[in-house]
C-alpha cells in the first residue's frame, strides 16, 4: 500500500482521473454552461414570484400591515406617523412624502378593502400611511387572537408589543415622547422589510424634532431636554413561514443538486465507464489495491463537483447580486460574500458525501445506461427531502441534523438566512462525514467485483455476511459502517432521553441501560455475528501476566499495574481540568453562562441521590462499556493497520467526538480532556493487554468528578483555594507527578508483555 | 515460469453447479510459448484468470516464479504482464499519459518509467503517436499501445488472452511479432487462442483444453504422436467428435 500512496504516485493517480475527466465535452457541459443559463432563468421566474408575493397591490406601493393590540397601541401609531407627515410637510428630507389614506384610526372606521389580511380578526380598524413613491403603513387590530399570534401567521407585518405616548413639554404635539416595542418576522423578508422602513420613519421624526426644538428651546434649557423622540425597541420573533422563508430555501437546494449533477457524470465514466471502455480488467490485474484506485477516482469525482459548486456560488451570487433578487430572497444582506464563505464548505462536505455514494452505485453498474438507471431514482429520492425543506415551518432539528441530505440543506438555509443552531450543525456535518466514510468503503469494494467476479477480493457483502473463519479483530472498513450506523442511533438517543424520561434517577439508570446496550450488547452480538475473538478483540485477559502465554511480570507487576492506573486516576482529572480551562481561556470550547447555570441545577438535582448509585450509573458503567467498545472493538481495528501511536491517538479522538455530544447539547469543551483520557486509557490497554486496567482507571476518572459534584463550591473553595479560575499550583504539580508516577509504575510493571504478543 | 497444478472452478449457474476447469495442470518454462487452446467454453479464461490471482481456484494452485499465488496475490501481480481481447484505451489520455498511468498501477519507478516508454515506442513504432490523444487513434495504433501496455512494467510471465481476435492479417503479424519479442526476452508466454493455425505458428508447447479438462498436452510433435493426426485443426475436430459421439 505504502509504494501507491508515497512519492507523489497517489497524486499521479488522481491526476489522470481529473484529466480524463476536465477534458471530457460532457463534464465540461455541466461545469460551465448549466450555472451559466441556470441562473438567469431561475432569477427571472423568481422576480416574478416575489415581485407578485411582495407588493400585494399591484403597481402601488408596498403596503406594510401594522398590527396594534389594542385602540390605544393603535393611536398612538397613528399619532406617530402622522409626526413623520408633519415632519415631511415642513420639508426636511424631501425624498420621503407621506400621504394619509383611509379612515384615521380615532374615526374607529372599518375599511372594507383590507379584510383579507383579517383572517385573525374581523373588523379591524385601519391607517394607510403612504411614505415616498414605495411604501405605505396601514394600521390594524386583530380581534381574534394575540397580537404576537397575527404576526406569526402573517395577517400582519410587524405587532405593535408597547405603544405609549406622553407629554412632557407643555407645547401640544411639539412635547411628545413616544416608547415603542415591535416585534418582526426575522428572516422573513415582508417582515423585515416592515422593520427597516418603519424605523427610518422614525428616525426621521426624532430628527425631525430635535432640529425643531433646539430652534425654539436652546436659548432657554440648553441641550438637555434634547433626546430622541420615538424610542424604538424591536425584536425578532425567529419565525418564519412565509412565501419568503421557504424561498430562501430554494438556493440551497439548488445549489446541491447543481453540485450533485456536476458529479454524476464523472462517476458514471470513471467506474462503469472504465468497463464499457475494456480498461477495468487491465486496471484490476495490476497489483494497485482497489482502495487506492477507488481513492483516485473519488478525488477527481470530488475535485470536479467542487468546481461546479464554485461555479455555481459564483454564477448565483452574480445573478442574484446584480437583480437585486437576493435582497428580495435573503433579507437586506442579500448574497453576501460572507454567507458564500460559509456555504462553501458546506457544498464541498456535501460533494464529499454525495460523490461517495455516486462512486458506490456506478461501482455495481456494470455499463454506463446501468449506471445511470441507479442514478436517476437517487436523484429523484434526493429531491424529495429538498422539496421538503422548501416547507414553510420545517426548523433545522437536532433529529434532522443526522438525516442525510436534508441536515445540509437546512444548515445552508439558515446560514443563509440567520445563525444556525449549533448542535444540529455538529450533527449535520459530523454525520455527513461519516456517512461519506462508510459510502466509500462499500464503494471501494463493489469496485471492480464484476470484472473479477467472486472471491478474488473482498465485496461489499463481505461487510454484512458472516465470515467463515475466525478473526482477531474488525477490520477499519467494518468500523466505519459500523460507527455511520451507530453516531446516529447514539445521537438520537442521548436527544431525545432527556424528553423521554422524568427523573433524575429514572434519567441516570436509562443512561447506563444505553451505554450497555451501545457499546456493550451490539458490539458483542457484531463481534459474535462477524466471528471475531472476543478475547483478542475486547482484550478480555487478566493483566498480571498469565494471558495469552506470556509470562509477564507476574502478581508483582499486575499490583504494580494496579498501582499505577490508580496514580493516574487521582491526578489525571486536574490535568483534565486544567486542559479545559486552558482551552476556555484560548478561546476553544468555552463554557456557556446557561449552561453553567443548568449544570449547576443538575449539581443540586444529583446532591439529593444517593452516591452509590452515582458511582454504579454513571461511573462504573461508563467505565466498562466505554472502555470496552473504545478500548475493544475500536483500538483492536486501529491496531496492526497503523503504529501503536496512531491507534492510540485515532481511538482517543473518536473517544472524544462521542463525548462532545451530550444530552441535547453540544460539549465542545469536553472534547480535548476527554481525548486526553481517550489516550492514556488506550495506552494502558496497550500497555497491559487487558481492559480491565483501563476500566479500573476509568472508574476512578468518573467516580472522583461526580463525587466532587457532592460539595459546595465554599466547601471546595476550602480544599482548592478562592481561586475559582485554576487549581493552586500546588494541587497541579502533585497531579502531575501523580500522573508521572502512573505510568512509570505501569511503564515497568508491563515492559513489553503486550508487545512480544500482539503485532 | 508458471506452474499450475490440479486447477479446478466451479460457478454456481442458476442453483446448478458448473466445473469449469477440472483438474488443469501444466507449466510454462522461461522463453517459452505455451499455448491454451480450445473452443469456446473450453474453460481457457477461466484458467486464465485463476494464474493472475483474479478468481481463487476451488481446488489446486499457481506458482509464479516459485510463489504460490494464493500466498501473495499482489506481489504476483507485479510479475505478470495480461493483454485481453476486449482491452480498451482511455479516450482522453494522450498515449504517453496511458503508458505512464499503468507504470505507475504497477508502481514503477518514474524514471524507469520514462526509460522504458522510450525503448517500448521504438519497439513497437508508436513513438510518433505518443502525445496524441487515445481516441485519434486506428484500430492497428491502440493495439501497438496495448501491447506496449503489457511490457511497461516488463514482467518475467506474459499472458495473452485472445489477443488477435477481431484483428487483420496485418494485425495478427504485429501480435506475432510481439510475442517473438517476449520469447527473445526469456518471458514466459501463456496464449490463449481458438485460432489454432496461429498457435501453430508461434507456440512452443500446447494445452489442449476441452469442457474443463486437459484433453492432450505436450509439443506439436508430442500431439502428433498421441493423436495421430497432423495439424492441430484436425486433432481438434476428432477430439470435439469423439466427445460428441461418446
Amino acid at each position: 500500500m505504502q509504494e501507491y500512496l508515497g512519492g507523489g504516485r497517489l497524486f499521479r493517480l488522481c491526476l489522470k482521473e481529473l484529466r480524463e475527466s476536465l477534458r471530457d465535452r460532457r463534464t465540461l457541459f455541466t461545469l460551465v454552461l448549466m450555472p451559466i443559463l441556470v441562473y438567469p432563468l431561475l432569477s427571472m421566474a423568481m422576480q416574478r414570484l416575489v415581485i407578485g408575493a411582495g407588493s400585494r397591490s399591484a403597481g402601488g406601493p408596498v403596503e406594510y400591515i401594522v398590527g396594534a393590540g389594542d385602540e390605544d397601541g393603535a393611536r398612538v401609531v397613528a399619532s406617530v406617523l402622522r409626526e413623520t407627515a408633519r415632519a415631511v410637510n415642513d420639508g426636511v428630507p424631501p425624498a420621503i412624502e407621506i400621504r394619509r389614506q383611509g379612515a384615521s384610526s380615532e374615526e374607529k372606521s372599518t375599511t372594507g378593502d383590507k379584510s383579507t389580511m383579517a383572517e385573525g380578526g374581523t373588523g379591524f380598524t385601519a391607517d394607510a400611511f403612504r411614505i415616498g413613491e414605495d411604501v405605505a403603513f396601514s394600521i390594524v387590530i386583530p380581534e381574534r387572537g394575540s397580537i404576537q399570534d397575527a404576526l406569526r401567521v402573517g395577517n400582519v407585518d410587524l405587532a405593535v408589543t408597547r405603544a405609549k405616548r406622553e407629554q412632557v413639554l407643555p407645547d401640544g404635539t411639539m412635547g411628545l415622547e413616544y416608547d415603542l416595542e415591535m416585534e418582526f418576522r426575522e428572516g422573513d423578508t415582508r417582515s423585515e422589510g416592515a422593520m427597516l422602513e418603519f424605523r427610518k420613519a422614525m428616525q426621521l421624526v426624532n430628527d425631525m424634532q430635535s432640529l425643531r426644538l433646539r430652534s425654539r428651546f436652546l436659548p432657554r434649557v440648553g441641550g438637555e431636554i434634547v433626546g430622541p423622540t420615538v424610542q424604538l425597541v424591536s425584536f425578532g420573533t425567529g419565525k418564519r413561514g412565509d412565501v419568503f422563508g421557504a424561498l430562501s430555501g430554494i438556493l440551497p437546494l439548488i445549489l446541491i443538486l447543481m453540485t450533485i449533477t456536476g458529479a454524476v457524470y464523472p462517476a458514471i465514466d470513471l467506474t462503469a465507464g472504465e468497463r464499457e471502455r475494456g480498461t477495468m480488467e487491465a486496471m484490476i490485474a495490476t497489483p494497485a489495491p482497489r482502495f487506492v484506485l477507488l481513492l483516485s477516482k473519488y478525488v477527481a469525482v470530488v475535485t470536479v463537483a467542487i468546481l461546479t459548486a464554485v461555479a455555481n456560488l459564483f454564477a448565483s451570487w452574480l445573478t442574484l447580486s446584480l437583480g437585486g433578487l437576493g435582497r428580495a430572497l435573503l433579507g437586506e444582506k442579500g448574497l453576501s460574500i460572507s454567507v458564500l464563505v460559509q456555504i462553501f464548505p458546506l457544498l464541498v462536505i456535501f460533494a464529499a458525501f454525495f460523490s461517495a455514494i455516486l462512486l458506490a452505485m456506478c461501482s455495481y453498474a456494470r455499463s454506463f445506461k446501468e449506471a445511470q438507471a441507479y442514478l436517476i431514482p437517487v436523484m429523484l429520492v434526493s429531491l424529495a427531502p429538498g422539496l421538503l425543506v422548501l416547507m414553510p415551518g420545517i426548523e433545522f432539528t437536532t433529529l434532522l441534523g443526522i438525516v442525510p441530505l436534508v441536515n445540509i440543506l437546512l444548515l445552508s438555509r439558515d446560514i443563509m438566512t440567520g445563525s444556525p443552531a449549533v448542535l444540529p450543525a455538529f450533527a449535520a456535518v459530523f454525520t455527513t462525514l461519516l456517512y461519506a466514510v462508510a459510502a466509500l468503503v462499500v464503494a471501494a469494494r463493489l469496485f471492480g467485483g464484476e470484472s473479477a467476479t467472486a472471491g478474488s477480493q473482498e465485496t461489499w457483502s463481505d461487510l454484512f455476511r458472516r465470515p467463515r473463519v475466525e478473526r482477531s479483530a474488525p477490520d477499519l472498513g467494518e468500523l466505519a459502517v459500523y460507527f455511520a450506523l451507530l453516531f446516529p442511533v447514539f445521537f438520537i438517543i442521548t436527544n431525545l432521553l432527556g424528553s423521554w424520561v422524568e427523573g433524575i434517577r429514572e434519567r441516570l439508570w436509562m443512561n447506563a441501560a444505553v451505554l450497555l446496550a451501545l457499546f456493550f450488547l451490539v458490539p458483542t452480538l457484531v463481534a459474535w455475528y462477524r466471528r471475531l475473538r472476543m478475547r483478542e478483540v475486547f482484550l478480555l485477559r487478566d493483566w498480571w501476566g498469565r494471558g495469552i502465554g506470556s509470562e509477564g511480570r507476574g502478581v508483582l507487576g499486575g499490583v504494580g499495574v494496579l498501582l499505577g492506573v490508580l496514580f493516574l486516576g487521582v491526578g489525571l482529572w486536574v490535568v483534565a481540568y486544567e486542559v479545559v480551562k486552558i482551552f476556555a481561556e484560548i478561546g476553544i470550547g468555552p463554557i456557556d453562562l446557561e449552561r453553567t447555570e443548568e449544570l449547576e441545577r443538575a449539581k443540586n438535582e444529583f446532591a439529593r441521590i444517593p452516591l452509590w448509585l452515582v458511582w454504579l450509573t454513571s461511573a462504573l458503567v461508563p467505565a466498562f462499556a466505554e472502555e470496552y467498545f473504545f478500548r475493544g472493538y475500536v483500538l483492536s481495528a486501529f491496531r496492526g493497520r497503523v503504529s501503536r501511536v496512531r491507534a492510540v491517538v485515532f481511538s482517543g479522538l473518536i473517544f472524544g467526538l462521542f463525548h462532545v455530544v451530550s444530552g441535547s447539547h453540544l460539549t465542545l469543551e469536553r472534547f480535548m480532556p476527554t481525548v486526553l483520557l481517550g489516550v492514556f486509557l488506550g495506552w494502558v490497554a496497550i500497555r497491559t493487554g487487558s481492559l480491565w486496567p483501563g476500566v479500573f482507571l476509568h472508574a476512578i476518572h468518573n467516580g472522583l468528578l461526580f463525587w466532587l459534584t457532592r460539595f459546595s463550591p465554599r466547601e471546595l473553595a476550602q480544599w482548592f483555594g478562592e481561586d475559582n479560575e485554576h487549581f493552586p499550583a500546588i494541587w497541579i504539580v502533585a497531579s502531575l507527578v501523580s500522573v508521572g508516577l502512573g505510568v512509570l509504575l505501569i511503564f515497568y510493571s508491563t515492559a513489553k508483555r503486550f508487545d512480544e504478543n500482539t503485532p | 515460469m508458471i506452474v499450475a497444478t490440479e486447477l479446478r472452478k466451479e460457478f454456481q449457474v442458476r442453483g446448478s453447479s458448473l466445473v469449469a476447469v477440472d483438474g488443469v495442470s501444466f507449466r510454462v518454462g522461461n522463453g517459452e510459448v505455451y499455448g491454451l487452446l480450445g473452443p469456446n467454453g473450453a474453460g481457457k479464461t477461466t484458467t486464465l484468470r485463476m494464474v493472475m490471482g483474479l478468481l481463487e481456484p476451488d481446488g489446486g494452485y499457481v506458482e509464479i516464479g516459485g510463489v504460490r499465488t494464493d500466498v501473495d496475490r499482489n506481489g504476483i501481480r507485479h510479475q505478470l504482464g495480461l493483454i485481453s481481447t476486449n482491452d480498451g484505451v482511455y479516450p482522453w489520455l494522450s498515449v504517453r499519459e496511458m503508458l505512464l498511468y499503468f507504470a505507475d498501477l504497477y508502481a514503477v519507478e518514474p524514471k524507469i518509467a520514462k526509460d522504458r516508454l522510450g525503448e517500448l515506442a521504438g519497439l513497437l513504432g508508436i513513438g510518433g503517436i505518443l502525445d496524441q490523444r487515445c481516441s485519434t487513434l486506428s484500430t492497428g495504433q491502440k493495439q501497438r499501445v496495448t501491447l506496449a501496455r503489457g511490457l511497461m512494467h516488463d514482467p518475467p510471465v506474459m499472458l495473452l488472452d485472445e489477443p488477435t481476435r477481431g484483428l487483420d492479417v496485418v494485425g495478427s503479424q504485429t501480435v506475432f511479432e510481439f510475442i517473438e519479442i517476449l520469447k527473445g526476452r526469456g518471458k514466459s508466454v501463456l496464449l490463449s487462442t481458438h485460432r489454432l493455425d496461429e498457435a501453430e505458428r508461434v507456440c512452443d508447447r500446447f494445452g489442449l483444453l476441452h469442457h474443463g479438462t486437459m484433453r492432450y498436452e505436450g509439443t506439436l510433435g508430442d500431439l502428433r504422436e498421441q493423436t495421430g493426426r497432423e495439424h492441430l485443426v484436425d486433432m481438434f475436430i476428432a477430439l470435439i467428435r469423439e466427445r460428441e459421439v461418446g
